[in-house]
């Protein structure tokens, strides 16, 4: 439905002059010069042919008011038939190649905009859903390559159009007028229909996104219904919001049920009028009959192509809208620069953020602001803190998955604006809170960490963690499908996945955001045996949500507001009775093994 | 459709023997409509024949010298037969769009129908998403079988058809090189059809591919930076991409090659020639020649349409099956009228059960989801069931309301085989709390009331919530228990949704009740609410409950240890404690 939807503006769209765009498009073009023109050559030609063969036909009739000789007749016939087989082979010749040329600018170009959403930041997906950048890569480049196919659609038009023009002016004027006062007309009518139906579609589609979503939630809803046998209440709303989408569509029935009748019957009261003005000529012997016969057919030819040109002209434009979409996307820049390329092959990981200022973007308020913390090779930290206190923005940072205003950031004494992106990250270790799996087998993820693994080495991975039992537990061992986004796999068994990914890659720095849901209790058991194998011998950065978590690591730090309010362990920071002690009630209490709450 | 769970009166059957025949008896449906298109189809493309033999007229009037009279009279018939022809073109228009959309709205509501009338099993293994894409978008799709497709269809033989029989009244020798014609095109457009769809099929199956992938590539980029993949995603994505490219090239050439178009560009010559030889032969006059040339020009639109209708026809016929087929999808439960109907005490029996998704019960080999299941409850008791996701523990409740009937073995609920109970009489007395809850787009009172059989007052929904624990925080919206949920950015945290589901289930009062909390509260506060909740609904009521929550764990009155379809141990908490290594591992505060 998504015609409105694709074409709400995102923040880096920017407008592209009319030469601009012709320059870009024409950009793509260019490997494909010799195709293109050999194309338009074949439509000029097809157009040509197209009106050659009426003339011949009128010339013939012509001849049969005179003395014909049956042979000159077949030479006639000949030509027409020989015409129509030669349009065919252009018409064939001009449609694979433009088929082939199309083909491959849209790759390329399908290529470039990848590219470009491969090369942005992170911001730049907070700030665009996924939908929509993926509709336009796929979407609107497929809308791009509509305008080349009606581009060369249109400009065989506008040459029949004026070739058959020409030849009617040269062969009759007042009737080659008559025919042309045709065109203006077609267009005013389609104008006002276009505009009709903007707005009937308009109407159409916000009525129909309710109606969808409606008719969604009793789809959803059906098996509630079913538990509490409601059925005969729910099939009354599917049925209201079924019949108004029913009175929706009709009223777009209305308008599109319309267009084209009005816009034949206008065509026929043309030919009508021709037909007796070119009538009365031919009976005063003012024109032939072979002529008056070309400028009934020529009008015929004339209309069909305005027409066609006004039906398709909005296509056009969304075309060209979505190309300039396309463009804006490729264009955009990435926020987080290196200004360095060094090298770093291993790293000790050691890290030190100094005075570093953060936010997510210009004129949002800093989520980091001055903030300094220096974090030995080895040590196991842990941060806690409510939502909103910098915590993943701290490890996003040091990712190189945003850039930072001020300051700098240090891995081992070196800034990491100075590093190899490529080669740096491969040194840090990420478990997001819902780690998100490819889909595949749970081997073609573990082998992510590192695409060279061999088999042994991804089973060597698997089996590091605990005791590789949690590989019985999938149906499949190691080749079981994730499904999509892992969503065959619960939840902890994605972390013990995700772990395993960590292992193979083996990085220096290990950044992991806890879960915050609750796994079963075996698994729970497996995932927290899992992690202090994968801690062994790296630096830890750990977001905390784990009453265990935050009782293991070697140093805890409280956030709050970007700052860092309290360090320590957690004996000594429970006892200090403060912001821990409050953090504590409020997120890991629950989770003590001695948790109970009586109904008083 | 022998057994079926809901029913209503007057149910309009449709044909369901194969996917052409129920779309031919949804169309069928109104005939009025399908016969007034047909009728103005042929009033069109008949106005639209004579109208060319009205031209050839006007030409013989001029060439035989009959005056202006003659040709006014003439060019006045072209005239009433284009509007004439657009006046059945307005209405012929309307009747086929009208008709496409009742077919829509008729396939939709016979498709919603049959999913409300089907098993709780029937649901319990549908994903939702692919049940909203065959309302939707496949529904959607059937209407293209009617307009443009059957549209196009009819409209192209009838201007094929019509044409060529008009001819027939100038002279019937005329028709000759026509008909060769009409046989040529049927074959090589056949042969042309046969050639692409299989191209279109690989062009939308490779386009489905590409953007799948780029989806993920997108969903997961923090994956993708994070381990510094672009480039093996670049590649990927190129992959996919160039196999799209060839199939659109592929398709490209079929079209280009379209031959009933060639046959065209020769028929325009060849029928010139021959109707040149005949006017030699004096067989037929100018104005006939002119009258056969346009009625042959009429030919060359719908020519062209028949190279597009193949594509909409497949495409619908494929919709439409997929639609048919889930109405067709048996459910093997009925409502079981006779079964006994009585109120439920509570005591649970599991004796030897075993259970597998695998319809084929004759394969022995297909892997049981349940295997040897026994143990039971006294009314009353609380029952925790734990294990890792995928062990089962679902299943297993799911087999006490009947989503699913044992393969072997039996469940009894008060000594009597649920097989044996009414349905309507099991269901009602059992309430099941999800793990992901659903909650309708009205208000919070509504979404309460709606556990409720009969009607509820305003007093009883308030109360309710205020044992789910869920009163407190509804008061606090601007418009309590009126809010809309989901409007203007009502969000509902988990919590909140698990406890208005607690007080749904109260108003339904069941005697048994089956709990999945397996999801948990991010803050010690939502826990004490939710904590209290259960405790209050569990009172009196022999539950069923998943939980991963140690607390839980250790109050219930009889827990169950599952893994991978059996049960590795059961009992009391102080039972397991000294019985199994890893139950005691998970309690020893790792």
């Amino acid at each position: 439905m998504g015609i409105t939807g694709g074409l709400t503006p995102e923040e880096y769209d920017r407008i592209y002059s009319d030469s601009q765009l012709v320059r870009r498009i024409g950009g793509y073009f260019r490997p494909h010069v010799r195709k293109i023109t050999l194309v338009a050559a074949m439509v000029t030609l097809i157009s040509i042919a197209a009106t050659i063969s009426p003339i011949i036909i009128s010339r013939g009739i012509d001849t049969l008011s005179s003395n014909p000789e049956l042979q000159l007749l077949l030479v006639f016939a000949g030509v027409v038939t020989t015409l129509g087989i030669v349009s065919w082979a252009f018409n064939y010749i001009s449609l694979w190649f433009s088929a082939q040329a199309v083909g491959d600018v849209v790759l390329k170009l399908r290529e470039d905009a990848f590219e470009a959403v491969m090369r942005r930041d992170l911001s730049f997906f907070d700030q665009n859903a996924s939908g929509r950048i993926v509709s336009r890569v796929t979407s609107d480049t497929q809308d791009f390559s509509t305008v080349i196919t009606l581009t060369v659609e249109l400009l065989s038009q506008l040459v029949l159009v004026v070739v058959i023009g020409v030849v009617l002016l040269t062969q009759n004027v007042s009737l080659a007028l008559i025919t042309f006062v045709v065109g203006p007309l077609v267009v005013i009518i389609a104008l006002v229909f276009r505009r009709l139906a903007r707005e009937a579609m308009q109407n159409v589609q916000r009525a129909q996104a309710t109606v969808n979503a409606t008719i969604q939630e009793t789809i959803s809803g059906i098996s509630v219904a079913k538990n509490f046998r409601q059925e005969a209440t729910i099939y009354e709303d599917f049925q209201d919001s079924n019949d108004l989408a029913y009175q929706v569509n009709l009223r777009r029935v209305y308008v599109f049920g319309s267009i084209f009748p009005l816009l034949n019957t206008v065509s026929g009261v043309a030919v009508s009028v021709i037909i007796y003005v070119g009538g009365l000529m031919a009976l005063r012997n003012d024109v032939s009959v072979g002529d008056w016969y070309l400028f009934v057919q020529g009008l015929n030819i004339f209309f069909y192509p305005i027409t066609s040109i006004a039906s398709f002209w909005s296509q056009f434009q969304q075309g060209l809208a979505a190309s300039e979409r396309v463009f804006a996307l490729i264009d955009d820049q990435p926020l987080v620069l290196q200004t360095a390329q060094e090298t770093m092959d291993e790293i000790n990981g050691n890290i030190e953020f100094d005075k570093v200022t953060f936010n997510y973007s210009t004129g949002r308020d800093a989520v980091l602001e001055d903030f300094s913390l220096t974090i030995p090779a080895g040590e196991t930290l842990a941060i806690v803190g409510h939502t909103g206190a910098g915590k993943s923005s701290l490890v996003k940072v040091l990712m190189r998955f945003y850039e930072f205003q001020d300051g700098d950031v240090r891995v081992d004494g070196r800034s990491i604006r100075n590093l190899d992106l490529s080669q740096y990250r491969q040194q840090l270790g990420l478990v997001p809170q819902a780690p998100f799996l490819f889909s595949g087998t749970v081997a073609d993820n573990i082998r992510y960490g590192q695409l060279t693994a061999s088999e042994t080495e991804i089973l060597a991975a698997a089996q590091r963690l605990g005791d590789g039992s949690w590989l019985d537990d999938l149906a499949d061992g190691l080749n079981t499908d994730v499904g999509e986004r892992g969503a065959r796999l619960s939840l902890g068994q994605r972390q013990l996945v995700a772990l395993a990914r960590i292992l193979l890659q083996d990085p220096a720095i290990l950044l992991l955001d806890e879960a915050t849901a609750s796994i079963d209790p075996f698994t729970e058991l497996q995932v927290q045996t899992a992690l202090n194998t994968v801690f062994d011998g790296r630096t830890n950065i750990v977001i905390a949500h784990r009453l265990s978590t935050v009782r293991n690591a070697d140093r805890i730090i409280v956030l709050k507001n970007g700052q860092i309010i309290e360090e320590g362990n957690h004996d000594n920071l429970l006892k200090q009775e403060g912001n821990y002690a409050e953090l504590y009630m409020t997120y890991f209490r629950h989770q003590s093994l001695a948790y109970e709450v009586w109904v008083e | 459709m022998t057994s079926r769970e809901f029913t209503i009166a007057n149910e309009y059957v449709y044909n369901t023997s194969s996917t052409l025949r129920w779309l031919n008896s949804h169309i069928f449906r109104y005939p009025f409509l399908f016969i007034l298109y047909l009728i103005t189809m042929t009033a069109m493309v008949t106005s639209e024949s004579l109208s060319a033999i009205m031209v050839g007229r006007a030409f013989d009037t001029v060439i035989n010298n009959e005056g202006a009279r003659a040709l006014t009279i003439a060019a006045l018939w072209v005239v009433a037969t284009y509007i004439g022809y657009g006046l059945f073109d307005i209405i012929n228009s309307q009747a086929i769009r009208i008709l496409a959309q009742r077919v829509e709205r008729d396939a939709r509501d016979e498709l919603y129908l049959s999913l409300l009338s089907k098993s709780q099993t029937f649901h319990g293994q549908q994903r939702v998403g692919d049940l909203m894409a065959r309302a939707t978008n496949d529904v959607q799709q059937i209407q293209l079988f009617v307009s443009p497709a059957l549209g196009m269809a009819i409209e192209s033989t009838l201007s094929l058809i019509i044409p060529i029989i008009t001819i027939i009244t100038l002279d019937l020798s005329l028709t000759l090189v026509p008909a060769v014609f009409l046989v040529g095109v049927t074959i090589t457009l056949i042969r042309h059809n046969n050639k692409l769809s299989p191209v279109a099929d690989q062009l939308r199956a490779n386009f489905g591919v590409m953007n799948a992938g780029l989806a993920e590539a997108i969903t997961g980029i923090e994956v993708v930076k994070g381990f510094a993949q672009e480039s093996f995603e670049e590649k990927q994505f190129s992959t996919n991409a160039g196999a799209y490219r060839n199939a659109f090239v592929a398709e490209g050439g079929i079209t280009a090659q379209y031959l009933p178009l060639l046959l065209y560009g020769m028929l325009v010559g060849v029928a010139f020639g021959h109707a040149l030889f005949l006017f030699s032969q004096g067989v037929v006059t100018v104005g006939e020649v002119i009258a056969y040339m346009a009625l042959l020009g009429k030919i060359r639109s719908p020519i062209r349409f028949l190279l597009r209708t193949s594509s909409f026809t497949q495409q619908s016929i494929a919709s439409a099956r997929r639609v048919l087929e889930m109405i067709l999808t048996k459910t093997e439960l009925d409502q079981n009228r006779d079964g006994v109907s009585q109120p439920i005490d509570g005591h649970i029996l599991f004796e030897n059960v075993d259970f597998s998704y695998e319809e084929t019960a004759v394969s022995t080999n297909a892997p049981l989801t349940l295997q040897n299941i026994s143990f039971s409850a006294q009314a009353g008791q609380t029952v925790a069931i734990v294990g890792q996701t995928g062990a089962g523990k679902s299943t297993l409740t799911k087999l006490l309301n009947r989503t699913f009937d044992t393969k072997n073995g039996r469940v009894l609920i008060d000594g009597i085989d649920v097989r044996d109970w009414n349905l309507d009489s099991l269901r009602s007395q059992i309430a099941t709390i999800e793990q992901d809850i659903f909650l309708f787009s009205r208000t919070i009172s509504e979404n309460i009331a709606f556990g409720a059989r009969d009607e509820v007052s305003q007093a009883q929904i308030e109360e309710a919530a205020r044992m789910a624990q869920a009163h407190e925080f509804i008061s606090q919206f601007p418009k309590g228990y009126d809010t809309v949920i989901g409007e203007r950015g009502v969000m509902l945290s988990g919590g909140q949704r698990q406890r208005l589901a607690i007080a749904r289930a109260f108003l339904s009062s069941p005697r048994i009740l089956v709990l999945d909390d397996s999801t948990s509260a991010i803050d010690s506060n939502t826990e004490d609410q939710i904590q209290k909740a259960m405790q209050q609904i569990l009172e009196g009521r022999t539950t069923l409950l998943i939980t991963h929550r140690l607390s839980q764990i250790r109050q219930a009155d009889h827990i169950l240890l599952m893994k991978n379809g059996r049960l590795i141990a059961q009992g009391s908490h102080e039972t397991l404690m000294e019985r199994d290594n890893v139950y005691r591992e998970i309690f020893s505060g790792g």
